[in-house]
Formats: C-alpha cells, sequence, structure tokens
C-alpha cells in the first residue's frame, strides 16, 4: 500500500510487485545527532546522495539538480560541510564519508537506503565521485527515470574514451550480460537511480557485509535487480569524469573488483544458471571513435610472457588443456599480430571463475594468476581496435562469446570433476 | 687323537689326561648354556611385551571402528541442521579457503581425532608392557609423541613453504620482475630449511651440530639471495624498478577531466 501511494498510480505497480516483498526497516539509529529531526519529515521527491567533492564542483552539481527538479522536491545528502546560502529551496542533510574514493560501496547503500526511509524520499539518485561532469539532462533522465516508476533501477551508460574502462570491457560486462542477461554496459556505475524497494534490496545485501565489517565491500546492483526481479533500465548520460582508484596497484584493485564479482556470481548460482531471455539493444553499436595513436603494448606482452614462462604450473591448476594450447599459441605470437581470441577470453575468465568456486587454489593467487591473462587480453583489443575495428564491437563480439559459451559454464559448475574437456 | 694329543699337551708324568678332555666339553657347554640363556631372554622379552603389540592394535582399529562412526553421524547430523549454510551466512562473504565444506572437514577431522587417540592409546599400552618386561626402564613414549609433533611440524613446515613460495612467484610475476622464480625458489628453500632445523631440534638430533649447520646454511641462503638480487642483478633490478615506476604513473594517473580524443590515449582500466 506504501509502495502504491508513493507510485500515484496502483494499476502501474501490479505486474511489479516485487519477489521479495520485505519490510522498509527504518533506522534505529540516527547519526545526525546535532540536526533536529521534524516530527512528521514532509514526503521528499528525490533524495540525492552526493559523493564528498570540492565546493566549486559541489556548486556545479547543485546548479545542474536544481536546473533539472523542483527544489523543494529535492533532499540532498553530502558529507561536505559548506555554506547553504546560495541554494535556499534545497534541504540538506549531512551524512558521513565513507573511504572508498571512486566507486560505491556497502555503505552508501546503507546509508541511502536509511535516509531515504527517515526522509520518506521516492527515489534515490546517487551520484559517485566527480559527477559534476555530468550534464544536467544526465542528472534529469537519471532521476525522472526511477521518480516516474518505470524502472527500480536507472544505470547511465557512460560515454567513455576507447582505453577507458578495460576491466569492465573484459570481465564486468560480458559476465554480467551472459549470466544476468543484462545489457547494462557499465555495471559497477558510480551514478544510479534507485527506486525505494531497489535501494531496500540493495541495503540488505550492504547489512551482510557491514556485519562482518566488510562495509566497503562492493555491491552489484544489476545483478541483486535481476535475482529480485526489478526493473533496469539503461540511461544514456554522455562523458563523464570516470574517478580513479586511489590504490595505485592495479593487481590489487583488479583483483578485489573481480573476486568481489565471483563472490557474488557464486551466491546467485541458482538464479543464473536457468535461460534468460537477453533483451534487444537499445540501437546500433555506437561508434566510439578508435585512436589510430599505437599504445604501448609491449610491457603487456611481456608481462604476458613473463607469466607464461612461470605461472604455468598454476594456469594447469585451472584452465583445460584446450586452453593452455590457445596460450601457447599466444605466446609464440609476434606483438603486432597478438590477438586473442573471443571464445578463448571467454572460456578462461568462465574457468576462473569456476576455479573461484571449487577453490582448486587460494583465491588470492587464482585472483593474482588471471592478472597477466587480462593484460593480454587488453594488448589484444588494442591491437584489434588500432588494426581499424571499432572497440564497441570488438566489445560485443566478446560479451557475444561469453554467451555463446554460458552452457560450458553451466555445465562444469554442476559436474566440476566430469566435464573437464 | 685325543690320546696323543693329551700327551702332547700333558706337562707332567704325574698330570691326568682326563682334565683337558672334561675342559674342551665343559667350554662348549658354557657356550651352550650362554646361547641358551641370551636366546630364552630374547624369547622371554618378545613373549612379554606381545600382549602390548596387540593392544595397540585392537586399540587403533577399535578407535578407527570409534572415528569412522563418529565421522558419518557428525555429517549427517550436520547437513542435516544445514551447519554450512548458517555459518557462511555469519561469514557473510568472507572467504572461507579450504576446498572441503565445513561440515567435511569437521567429520573428517573427528575421524582422525579418533584415529590419533587409539595410536595414543596403544602406544602407552605397548610403552607399559615393553617397560615390564625390559630390564632396563626404557619408556619408548616421550620419544613417540616427540615424532607426532616432528611429522606435525614438517607437513606445516612443507604447507606454508608451497604457499609463501606461490604467493612470492604470484606477486613477482605481477610486479614484472624477471627472476620472480628465483625468488620463489628460495623463500621456499628457506622454510623448509627452517621447518627441517626445528624438525631436528624437536626429536632432539644432533644437538648443536644440527643448529650450527642450520645457521650456516640458512645464513647462506640469504646471502646468496641478497648478493644475487643486490649485485648480481643490479641491472635487472633497476630496469625493473623504473618500469615498474613507469608504469604506476600510466595505471595511476587520474585526469580530473576527460582525456583528450586526439593524440594519445593513456589506457585506464577503470
Amino acid at each position: 500500500m506504501a509502495f502504491e501511494k508513493l507510485a500515484g498510480d496502483p494499476r502501474k505497480l501490479q505486474p511489479l510487485l516485487p519477489k521479495f516483498p520485505g519490510k522498509v526497516t527504518m533506522a534505529t539509529a540516527n547519526p545526525i545527532s546535532d540536526i533536529p529531526t521534524p516530527s512528521a519529515p514532509p514526503i521528499t521527491g528525490l533524495l540525492v546522495c552526493l559523493a564528498p567533492m570540492p565546493e566549486e564542483q559541489l556548486g556545479s552539481v547543485l546548479a545542474n539538480l536544481t536546473s533539472s527538479f523542483p527544489a523543494e522536491d529535492l533532499v540532498v545528502a553530502t558529507p561536505d560541510t559548506f555554506s547553504t546560502d546560495s541554494w535556499p529551496g534545497i534541504r540538506f542533510i549531512p551524512t558521513p564519508a565513507t573511504n572508498a574514493s571512486w566507486t560505491l560501496t556497502a555503505s552508501d547503500f546503507m546509508h541511502a537506503h536509511q535516509l531515504a526511509s527517515e526522509n520518506e524520499a521516492r527515489a534515490i539518485l546517487m551520484l559517485g565521485p566527480g559527477s559534476s561532469s555530468l550534464r544536467s539532462s544526465a542528472l534529469r533522465d537519471l532521476g525522472n527515470t526511477v521518480l516516474d516508476g518505470s524502472a527500480d533501477l536507472a544505470v547511465p551508460c557512460y560515454d567513455l574514451p576507447a582505453r577507458a574502462g578495460l576491466i569492465n570491457s573484459a570481465i564486468l560486462y560480458p559476465l554480467s550480460r551472459a549470466l544476468f542477461a543484462s545489457r547494462v554496459r557499465f555495471p559497477l556505475a558510480v551514478d544510479l537511480g534507485l527506486s525505494r524497494r531497489m535501494a531496500e534490496r540493495l541495503a540488505m545485501g550492504a547489512q551482510r557485509f557491514a556485519a562482518t565489517n566488510q562495509s566497503e565491500a562492493l555491491i552489484w546492483p544489476i545483478n541483486e535487480a535481476a535475482a529480485a526481479g526489478l526493473l533496469t533500465r539503461e540511461v544514456d548520460v554522455g562523458p563523464r569524469a570516470t574517478p580513479q582508484p586511489s590504490e595505485t596497484d592495479i593487481n590489487a584493485i583488479l583483483a578485489s573488483v573481480t573476486g568481489s564479482l565471483f563472490a557474488d556470481i557464486d551466491a546467485k548460482a541458482a538464479f543464473w544458471q536457468r535461460p534468460r531471455f537477453l533483451p534487444p539493444p537499445r540501437g546500433p553499436v555506437p561508434f566510439a571513435p578508435s585512436t589510430d595513436a599505437a599504445a604501448d603494448v609491449a610491457p603487456m606482452l611481456d608481462a604476458f610472457r613473463l607469466a607464461y614462462t612461470n605461472l604455468q604450473e598454476i594456469w594447469s591448476l585451472v584452465l583445460p588443456p584446450n586452453s593452455l594450447l590457445g596460450l601457447k599459441r599466444l605466446y609464440v605470437t609476434d606483438g603486432a599480430e597478438f590477438r586473442m581470441q573471443d571464445g578463448l577470453w571467454a572460456r578462461i575468465v568462465f574457468d576462473f571463475l569456476i576455479a573461484y568456486r571449487l577453490r582448486t587454489i587460494n583465491r588470492g593467487h587464482l585472483l593474482g594468476a588471471l592478472i597477466p591473462l587480462y593484460l593480454a587480453w587488453v594488448a589484444s583489443h588494442i591491437n584489434i581496435t588500432v588494426s581499424g575495428t571499432n572497440p564497441e564491437r570488438h566489445i560485443e563480439a566478446v560479451a557475444a562469446a561469453f554467451e555463446a559459451d554460458k552452457p560450458y559454464l553451466v555445465s562444469r559448475w554442476r559436474w566440476p570433476d566430469r566435464f573437464n574437456p | 687323537m685325543q690320546n696323543i694329543l693329551a700327551t702332547m699337551l700333558q706337562e707332567g708324568p704325574n698330570q691326568n689326561a682326563a682334565p683337558a678332555y672334561i675342559d674342551n666339553a665343559s667350554v662348549w657347554r658354557h657356550m651352550s648354556d650362554a646361547l641358551h640363556q641370551s636366546l630364552y631372554r630374547v624369547l622371554s622379552l618378545l613373549i612379554a611385551i606381545l600382549p602390548g603389540i596387540l593392544a595397540f592394535f585392537v586399540a587403533l582399529a577399535i578407535f578407527t571402528v570409534i572415528g569412522m562412526i563418529a565421522s558419518a553421524v557428525l555429517r549427517r547430523g550436520l547437513s542435516w541442521v544445514r551447519f554450512d549454510d548458517h555459518l557462511a551466512r555469519s561469514r557473510g562473504n568472507a572467504e572461507w579457503t579450504p576446498a572441503t565444506s565445513p561440515s567435511a572437514l569437521i567429520a573428517r577431522g573427528s575421524f582422525w581425532v579418533c584415529v590419533l587417540l587409539g595410536l595414543i592409546i596403544g602406544v602407552s599400552a605397548f610403552d607399559a608392557s615393553y617397560a615390564s618386561a625390559a630390564t632396563r626402564p626404557i619408556s619408548l613414549l616421550p620419544y613417540l609423541t616427540h615424532s607426532v609433533g616432528a611429522i606435525f611440524l614438517l607437513i606445516a613446515g612443507s604447507l606454508i613453504a608451497r604457499f609463501l613460495a606461490r604467493s612470492v612467484l604470484i606477486g613477482a610475476v605481477n610486479a614484472h620482475l624477471q627472476y620472480a622464480r628465483f625468488l620463489s625458489l628460495g623463500v621456499k628453500w628457506l622454510v623448509l630449511v627452517l621447518t627441517a632445523a626445528m624438525v631436528l631440534d624437536h626429536l632432539e638430533v644432533g644437538g648443536i651440530v644440527a643448529e650450527l649447520a642450520f645457521g650456516i646454511l640458512f645464513g647462506g641462503i640469504v646471502l646468496t639471495l641478497a648478493l644475487a638480487v643486490g649485485l648480481g642483478s643490479r641491472d635487472l633490478v633497476s630496469r625493473s624498478l623504473e618500469s615498474h615506476v613507469d608504469r604506476s604513473g600510466e595505471h595511476a594517473v587520474v585526469p580530473p577531466n576527460p582525456p583528450p580524443t586526439n593524440g594519445s590515449e593513456s589506457i585506464r582500466h577503470f
């Protein structure tokens, strides 16, 4: 009843009843002790949760928000302290800052849900670091998608340079598309639009991590929405300055991101093993201008060759002979001709996912052994795009290879000892 | 022939030839008696400790059967109460490193605990019968317990050596160090040498000789690694460090604005 009231038209909600009608949990402790809470907070249209940012960026974001939404419908939660005199119509509430600098974590989702419950917000717009680079139309589209009830989760589609977001292109997007039947291009987006029930679902997942002192763990909204049967919609937002991890060791970050996704896939195995219908693409494959500048792939190839000579015994514990043969062929390939087949990469990722589940070797070692193979894929991708192929078309081909090899993953998942080609 | 010998050996006219013959016979009898007595002692000892050996095997067999029953009961009981699911929920997404489930580990552990108990009780029984049967009060039990501890030390040390070697290998490969395998082997042998020294010390074998040998060997391995890395591969280390710094700069630079589309693009993994 509460959802119907908030949405305005109960008929819209009838086919969208959630599979897990959980209760709306109210926050039992108000972390904002010095701010007087009104006894009956007004019903808010949109709660906007901002990441810490410099004041000039904050001003830019607030200007974009006020140009997109009525000020009286906005509640902005920010950990920054600044003068609010310039924004008289907007209600500001402080929120504790988190340690994560480049993505949304479990604690962010928990805070967002708590604030939304306290302020009776109809929808939540979470903006990560660097959101001042987003256009006001992007914020409007993201917010309105969840405000009008057409979707529970609004995920942006960024217009990034051809050689940015390579981990997303290599692993996150193909896995998400193959297993959860989602064409969302950026499953780990730093900006999200959430409905109340989507926020509740994400907060439930975040609480499990918080209970084990892992408040900085990653949450995968696409996977959660798919498992809960909630609607997801992708919104084109144009270019964005993507925040980079403060940790300079890419090995550790890649291992943590990939490990988090593998763990989430492992937890939702009962869901993704069933056949899923992939929705049609929203439009033609966008043409990302591939640069003719030859990137230096030699260090990545050297890393792959060094790993091939040293990590053979570890890879042989995880990969079947077919994949090892494919890697051997790559090892003897020259730099300019270095091309990793899409099917080979898909099977490598699937085999590592299975090894992660079976704990064939220590998981930290497993994810460390994946890094040189990822660098080999990056080198291959750059070589392909330098030769004139549209980068987005190649990424779509990789994702299609993941989809095509899903039966392989399901077979090895169910019968790990019997099916090992 | 004997008379001739007796005559030849006869010292005096009045000496009688019969005592020499009697001494030879008594020597053989004495030797025979001694052999018989020693054989009797061995057989007596063997017979005395046979019950101990039998008790050892009986105790081991009984406790093995008890262990199998306990393992089966625990496995069924834990799967019935969904122990694995409860544990996974309580641990959240924390990693469970072993390859087998917690309930299987508990069941297997209970079996081996029972076997170990059977071993201890069997050895105690054997030791008691051996101590009572032996003339000297030598007890085997302390040495056997030390041996068991030494075996555990050896297993633990081998596992740690393998884990650390693999960690160093993967870390060094991802750090683009050409001597990754050499480093990994060095770490592995350092841990194995340390383990061997601890085992020998635990068994009280070698004493000061083993300690000195360990010190010399350990120090030699460390010195070799230091010389190889510091002096012998100085150029490699400096090149590796320079390329590592360059790559860190390439990966970690965070342009606040989107990079220009014309000209060269840096590779951004996120």
